[in-house]
């Protein structure tokens, strides 16, 4: 403790041989001038990063609830990553420029082998960390995207995969879109829960809508399925994220199986409802 | 001419062989009057590969045993003994490097071709099934270099000398592994002229088989890599195990066979999985069997039995990358490698989990939910472990003295790329985000940043490091310096670049593409044929050093490792006398730490340079 003056805090002060163990090890892995003054270069590297992340608009926002949750959670992994990454370049820089050889030399270093505390510390913070993100995006992600799966849907679409186009059947409304270029239209502020599937002699699809950010499988003989909540309104014409999109690859023309989608306010999709099975 | 001999006698076994089972095929199959191409080709295949094996050499290094006659096992000679079935596994190291060179190099123009497509959004240079063809064998041939690279090459040249061994522990089935490579590569390259697979390298069922003829010749030369890699697996778990110099306690093993051993046990065990995985396809499309294709099968069975491998395949790539990446850190800060014990315990770790957690590859697939949580938790387990990787890295580069030679500069490169590559493995093992990004852009471009970032920047770094020792020349340290250079430079820009169209909404394994997300494509596209110009200072060094480089040392880089102990090349035994092990190799700054005597020889290994 009496060591601790602001002198001996750069490592030059005399050891004691009776200071208690925490500080020694303290003052000799943390508060000497190399650790002091990578640990300033990470901490000013941290901020740019996080600060000139946080300025970007990484993907605009999603049509649902489920949408915003997984961005939201994007964006705290991207939040926590950066720390970790600036770390990592910290290292690398500090240790070139600082413990380079000189010319040719051949020297060898100290041999530091291992050190308990500071390998003690660095499993801790891993493990806390990923801790961290098993709780907090992990579960309560799974949590939020199950949250809806008792709940009885505002409308259902049963979604058919064949090569290579989607077939879509409106639960109860008797509605079916069957041709690559109907638009598939679809309610805001709805739960919608897509029930999804590929013809038997088919192969597998995957039902993926980017505005949405959700997408399953749709595996011959088995019926997947997801729910959303639709928040925003939009329109294929305006952002191509509107679109349904193949994401497994099922052959030739994978590329181009895809349909667009609207998704319009409630009154406007009865009216669309009205006039499809009319 | 002589020298092509046995090669040309290999290719010959191979017409014979082929006819001989395709004939029995067809004899068969006249009765059933079934359609029989297929079981003509996958008969005449098996045959073929035999009759290669033996003409190339196989029948007179071993089969002659078999019937009790006397074999030739010679394994010494001019060039000529690299195009042979040859049982040193110094031979068997190099041949494997310079084979998977090329692998590596024509599957790297195969990335040039789909950057070029990939320029803009709509149709360039392919066709659809051209692309699809062209994207999936560039991953499967990519696959192949990253297993066995490092595993068949490097492992095979270094890891028995650096155990202080004479040779591995089953000299014939190494050399058998290697030769069982050649019909991969053939067999891959012939695909296209039949069709080719437009599955991906994953080649999930149903489409996988439905594909042409084309489609078959890919799931047979999976299968037989696949036998290499298990072949390869068992000797080096062995050799390990068996072949160790006198004192070579598990203590002082290098890093390097540590990584060795947990890929091996991973390449022997997990890769049994995906065989009987393409065996079952073959005989879905070959008798008619049901397994995977509804109605009947279950397509989801096969994701599960591929990933089961596949996922722990990765792991057969990395951990020799992270060994060969710790162990030049070491020799080149001039320190101990920080926390020895713990990396080893690492390796241990991530063994174990690698096996269970292959299922997160199938958040989106409709598998069970109550899975999700339980593949979740277990995925990102494996950030400790890994992070007890970069501990030891950093921990040995702190308050080193640093050799900023071109080796090292590629393990610093592995730090950084991987660092990137591990964490975005964090928002694909999340299941939120996964969902958002499963099948995009970000998933290409976070394998290529542990793969390639990872991995392939350790084999350059491992290429280096190792070349005076395997070719007994030095390599020019500027053109290495170039090359690193433009290497990390485009390799960061390209695959950093790939992230973005994944997060906003692009998949992958596609040929055209909605033209929101071309500028990013053309940034990575341009950026990716800078990648490929700078591989061209690499292969004129290599080839230039090699045969007119200057001289290397036994020890130009003064380690402490047996492998610097011996010439440059070795000599056939390895070591004209052999080492007894006396410390961990790791004694930088420790004279009472020794690592290895030799009995006739009063120089101890730590008093080299002094």
């Amino acid at each position: 403790m009496a060591n601790l003056s602001p002198i001996n805090l750069l490592g030059t002060g005399i050891r004691s041989p009776r200071e208690p163990t925490f500080y020694r090890a303290l003052r000799e892995i943390v508060l000497n001038r190399d650790t002091v003054t990578a640990a300033a270069i990470w901490v000013l590297l941290t901020i740019i990063g996080e600060l000139s992340f946080l300025q970007i608009d990484m993907f605009g926002d999603a049509a649902t609830k489920q949408g915003d949750f997984i961005d939201d959670a994007f964006i705290l992994l991207m939040v926590l990553a950066i720390p970790i990454f600036t770390l990592v370049i910290t290292m690398i820089l500090y240790v070139v420029f600082k413990f380079r050889a000189k010319g040719d030399e051949i020297e060898d270093a100290a041999p530091t082998r291992t050190h308990t505390k500071w390998v003690g510390f660095w499993l801790a913070w891993t493990t806390i960390l990923c801790l961290v993100v098993i709780v907090h995006p992990g579960y309560t992600g799974i949590l939020e995207l199950r949250a809806t799966n008792a709940e009885e849907p505002d409308l259902t679409v049963n979604v058919t995969g064949r090569r290579w186009q989607w077939i879509y059947e409106y639960e109860g409304r008797d509605v079916s879109l069957f041709t690559k270029d109907e638009m598939l239209v679809l309610p805001n502020h709805s739960l919608i829960r897509f029930n999804v599937t590929a013809e038997d002699q088919d192969v597998i699809h995957s039902f993926w809508i980017p505005a949405f950010r959700m997408k399953i499988d749709a595996v011959p003989g088995l019926t997947t399925y997801f729910d959303v909540e639709t928040t925003e309104t939009g329109h294929f014409n305006d952002d191509v994220n509107f679109r349904v999109q193949c994401a497994e690859l099922c052959g030739n023309d994978h590329s181009l199986m895809f349909t667009r989608v609207e998704v319009v306010e409630p009154a406007e999709f009865e009216q669309w409802i009205a006039d499809q099975a009319a | 001419m002589a020298v092509f001999m046995p090669i040309v006698k290999g290719l010959i076994g191979a017409a014979i062989g082929f006819a001989i089972g395709g004939g029995i095929s067809q004899l068969i199959t006249s009765f059933t009057k079934e359609p029989a191409t297929e079981p003509m080709i996958v008969l005449g295949y098996v045959f073929a590969v035999i009759g290669w094996l033996m003409g190339v050499g196989m029948w007179k290094v071993w089969g002659r045993q078999w019937f009790g006659k006397s074999t030739n096992n010679d394994p010494t000679g001019g060039w000529e003994r690299y195009l042979r079935f040859n049982i040193d596994h110094k031979v068997i190291g190099i041949q494997y490097i310079t084979s998977l060179v090329v692998v590596f190099l024509l599957a790297g123009v195969l990335a040039i071709l789909i950057r070029v497509e990939l320029m803009d959004a709509g149709q360039n240079i392919f066709t659809k099934n051209t692309y699809n063809t062209t994207m999936s064998l560039h991953g499967i041939m990519m696959i192949a270099v990253a297993v066995a690279a490092v595993m068949g090459g490097f492992s095979n040249f270094v890891l028995p000398l650096i155990i202080g061994a004479e040779d591995v522990a089953f000299p014939r089935v190494n050399a058998l592994s290697f030769w069982i490579v050649p019909p991969v590569v053939v067999l891959l390259l012939l695909s296209p002229l039949f069709g080719g697979f437009d599955t991906g390298w994953t080649a999930y069922p149903p489409l996988a088989t439905q594909t042409p003829i084309g489609g078959l010749l890919f799931e047979l030369a999976f299968l037989t890599f696949g036998i290499s890699s298990i072949l390869g697996g068992m000797n080096f778990i062995a050799t390990i195990v068996t072949q160790r110099a006198p004192g070579m306690t598990w203590g002082r093993l290098p890093i390097f066979a540590w990584s060795v051993l947990a890929a091996s046990v991973i390449s022997l065990t997990a890769t049994q999985w995906v065989a009987y995985g393409l065996l079952m396809i073959i005989f879905e499309r070959v008798f008619n069997m049901v397994f995977f294709s509804p109605p009947g099968g279950n397509a989801l069975l096969y994701e599960h039995v591929f990933w089961f491998y596949s996922h722990p395949a990765v792991y057969i790539m990395i951990l020799p990358a992270f060994g060969a990446e710790l162990e030049i850190i070491s020799h080149f800060a001039r320190k101990p490698l920080f926390a020895y014990r713990w990396v080893v315990r690492a390796f241990a770790l991530i063994v174990f989990l690698s096996f269970i957690v292959w299922a997160h590859h199938l958040f989106t697939s409709g598998m069970g939910e109550n899975l999700h949580g339980p593949f979740m938790i277990l995925t990102e387990l494996i950030s400790i472990p890994t992070g007890v990787i970069f501990l030891s890295a950093l921990g040995t580069l702190w308050r080193s003295k640093l050799r900023l030679k071109v080796p090292l500069l590629f393990a610093l490169g592995v730090v950084f790329n991987f660092s990137i590559g591990g964490l975005t493995g964090i928002f694909l093992a999340d299941v939120a985000t996964d969902i958002a990004l499963q099948d995009t852009y970000f998933v290409v471009a976070h394998f290529h940043y542990t793969i390639m970032g990872g991995e392939i920047f350790a084999i350059f770094a491992a290429g280096y490091y190792w070349f005076p020792k395997i070719t007994g020349r030095m390599y020019n340290e500027t053109l290495g310096r170039i090359h690193f250079g433009l290497m990390f430079l485009f390799y960061n820009i390209t695959f950093l670049a790939m992230f973005v169209p994944g997060t906003v909404g692009m998949n992958r394994r596609v040929a055209e593409y909605p033209p929101e997300f071309e500028f990013m494509n053309l940034v990575t596209s341009i950026a990716a044929f800078a990648l490929g110009i700078a591989f061209l200072p690499w292969m004129y060094n290599m080839l230039n050093s090699w045969i007119r480089g200057p001289k290397a040392p036994d020890n130009p880089w003064d380690a402490k490792t047996l492998e610097w102990q011996t010439s440059s090349p070795p000599p056939l035994e390895n070591f004209d006398e052999f080492p007894t092990v006396t410390g961990d190799p790791y004694g930088y700054g420790d004279e009472s730490v020794i690592h290895a005597k030799f009995p006739n020889s009063t120089d101890a290994i730590s008093a080299e340079g002094d």
